[in-house]
């Protein structure tokens, strides 16, 4: 039941990357805000990675365990705007 | 609860790529259908991650409360296992310590007592007079007389002196009855 739980929050993750990429197909205006919150992501995500030990402390999870969510969402983003760009 | 569970997951999955596959991205209905389903599409993965999340504590709640009842049953049987072996060696010291009475006969005694079937040897052990009917034994090896007796370790005296000594009568008949 456990993989069933976290299969449907990965799920919800790909489909909000989707509904990103729908929201930036909408206006040239949204798809320049969207690449912004992209860019912000992606400087979020390299950053989490640089100060894993750090964060793993403030959030009280261990460091395998951000790793595994910093790797999850990436995955998510990817396989979201891929299915969205890819259909 | 499982087959909403399952219901949320497959239709979030089809409410996600069905719109993506099937409808055109230039129409502008197509567009908004495609954005009402996306949105419907998160609520049921959520809602499902969440009962699914809830099933799985409820889960590890059953496999704790097992475990401790597992445990409980292990302690119970080792407390009573532990018990019973501290009774035996206690009755054992008793009839090789009290004075006046063979050593051998004892050893025999015990013997047949060790030897005899669980189930017989409990039967008169656990009853819940016979830790009295030991005590009423030692005083009257020590030379106690029966109103000593009686008022002393049947806690029966004044009025209920009598009494106690019908019950004292009672007891030695029934527990000398059983040794036999």
């Amino acid at each position: 039941m456990r993989a069933m739980y976290l299969a449907n929050y990965f799920i919800a993750g790909c489909i909000a990357s989707s509904f990103l990429g729908w929201i930036a197909s909408l206006h040239p205006m949204a798809f320049r805000a969207v690449l912004c919150l992209l860019a912000a992501m992606a400087i979020g995500w390299g950053l989490s990675w640089l100060l894993d030990f750090s964060l793993s402390k403030l959030l009280n999870i261990s460091v395998a365990d951000l790793q595994a969510l910093l790797i999850g969402g990436l995955a998510m983003l990817l396989i979201g705007l891929g299915v969205f760009l890819c259909t | 609860m499982h087959l909403k569970l399952f219901v949320l997951s497959a239709s979030s999955v089809v409410l996600w790529l069905a719109p993506l596959a099937a409808l055109d991205k230039k129409l502008d209905i197509h567009k908004a259908l495609q954005g009402v389903s996306l949105t419907a599409a998160i609520a049921c993965a959520v809602s499902a991650g969440n009962i699914a999340r809830e099933l799985s504590e409820q889960g590890e709640i059953e496999v704790i409360k097992k475990r401790a009842i597992t445990a409980d049953v292990v302690d119970e049987i080792s407390t009573s296992a532990y018990i019973s072996q501290q009774q035996r060696q206690q009755e054992a010291e008793l009839i090789l310590t009290s004075p006046g009475v063979d050593v051998e006969e004892s050893l025999k005694v015990l013997e047949a007592i060790y030897s005899n079937d669980l189930q017989d040897y409990t039967s008169a052990s656990e009853h819940p007079d016979y830790p009295i009917y030991l005590e009423v034994c030692k005083s009257r090896e020590a030379g106690k007389s029966t109103t000593w007796i009686v008022e002393n370790i049947l806690k029966m005296g004044g009025r209920k002196f009598s009494e106690g000594k019908v019950k004292l009568q009672a007891l030695l008949n029934q527990f000398e009855e059983e040794g036999k």
